[in-house]
């Protein structure tokens, strides 16, 4: 639309009361016609199907998600807006979090909050004289399954995420080694695991030697959901990533400030996801500091 | 007391599936150009869109692609039946069925694990098919 000239500024931007008015929960608990019949509700048994058959496929399971779950965790703390901000996680903890629908614990799973998140589009010549730093769009990928969970096959990879971001990448020209922070949708720490392991940052079954050590964390090689995340920030669908991107590369992360601050390296360039259905659908978005 | 889950929902896609399986027969849409054996119930063919169905009885037998085990009710239905496993099971015929595994503890489902049908009564007008390991 910028490019065409309909339009000069785009304003992306959600907001919700989901936890206060219960609509979430709601949408959580409702289920098709067939599948309440047996008992099958919502997006968290949906999701654990999937890692279930992952666990089947390749090397992975609760050692490998409670470093997501703690690793974020840690990001959130240092993160004064995150919902989970003054609450310490450990692998203890993670462990005796008690079952939802298993192989998830609640640890497994993404938050339900009040509040939103927006960012402004415009071109780049105009965003140059803009209050803040601008951050550039280097790089777009989508593909989307789609397929139902319940005939689908990629539920354990290579899922949407491999060829969005392909395609992402190859717009962007440059390589995994050129992205210095992941911004991953995370619904359920599964969810980060897959979109990983597609993007090639790991093979199957790697992820738990790739995660060990705080990778991930604050004074990690590979940052990942540096606010916290859906994990432990707040939910606020895929702009949950996309704005932290942002102000990640605007240097506006205060104490989670990728950097010096965090004992991590200045971001050149970040990488986003957002993922919708059961992994049915997939972007991949690359930014960089202009 | 009557039946407090929810009940499937007749129209006229799925109809046939659900009087099908009053006769305790598990019926699925055949396609009879390409031979693709579908589920859920469609108008078209999901590989090559063709309108022309046939319909056919599957036998009840396959294996469990993927399961999960309910530790919460999300409806006050399931709330005695904790915990219960949900799985998907591939049937040899082809088409993958949301369903649950009955007759067993749910430390004993895997993956790959060979099941057969079995049939639960649950009103004069439903019977749902549920699957057992096969013994």
């Amino acid at each position: 639309m910028l490019d065409a000239g309909l339009c000069n500024y785009v304003v992306v931007s959600y907001g919700r009361s989901a936890l206060s008015s219960g609509i979430m929960l709601r949408m959580l608990r409702e289920s098709k016609t067939h599948e309440g019949v047996f008992g099958h509700f919502g997006a968290t048994a949906g999701y654990a199907l999937a890692a279930r058959r992952a666990m089947h496929t390749f090397r992975t399971g609760p050692e490998t998600w409670k470093q997501i779950a703690v690793g974020q965790r840690k990001w959130a703390n240092l993160n004064p807006r995150a919902m989970m901000h003054d609450r310490t996680m450990t692998f203890g903890d993670y462990y005796n979090a008690r079952w939802l629908v298993e192989p998830f614990r609640l640890f497994d799973n993404c938050l339900i909050s009040d509040g939103g998140r927006a960012y402004v589009v415009t071109s780049a010549e105009r965003a140059r004289d803009l209050r803040h730093p601008p951050v550039l769009i280097m790089g777009m990928g989508q593909h989307n399954p789609s397929c139902d969970i319940e005939q689908a096959t990629h539920m354990a990879g290579p899922t949407g995420a491999q060829k969005a971001g392909d395609m992402a990448f190859r717009m962007a020209d440059i390589t995994r080694d050129d992205i210095d922070a992941c911004e991953i949708y995370d619904c359920f720490t599964y969810t980060v695991e897959i979109t990983l392991q597609d993007y090639g940052f790991f093979g199957p079954g790697e992820g738990e030697d790739w995660f060990q050590g705080g990778t991930i964390e604050p004074g990690g090689r590979m940052p990942v959901n540096t606010s916290g995340g859906q994990l432990s920030e707040g939910y606020f669908m895929g702009l949950t990533q996309l704005t932290e991107a942002v102000m990640q590369l605007m240097d506006r992360g205060a104490e989670r400030q990728l950097g010096p601050a965090t004992s991590t390296k200045k971001p050149e360039i970040i990488l986003c996801s957002d993922n919708g259905g059961i992994l049915q659908s997939h972007s991949c978005t690359i930014v960089r500091r202009s | 007391m009557g039946y407090d889950k929810p009940l499937p929902i007749l129209n006229e896609d799925t109809r046939s599936f659900w009087n099908g399986c009053r006769e305790h027969q598990l019926r699925f849409q055949k396609c009879t150009d390409c031979g693709h054996i579908r589920w859920p119930v469609s108008f078209i063919c999901p590989k090559c869109h063709s309108q022309h169905t046939e319909w056919i009885v599957a036998g009840g037998r396959g294996k469990i692609y993927t399961f999960v085990v309910y530790h919460v009710a999300y409806h006050p239905g399931f709330e005695k039946d904790l915990p219960y496993v949900v799985a998907i099971v591939e049937l040899e015929e082809g088409p993958h069925i949301l369903t649950n595994i009955v007759c067993c503890s749910p430390d004993e489902v895997q993956c790959d694990m060979q099941v057969e049908l079995t049939w639960d009564d649950i009103t004069e007008e439903f019977s749902l098919p549920k699957f057992t390991p096969v013994s």
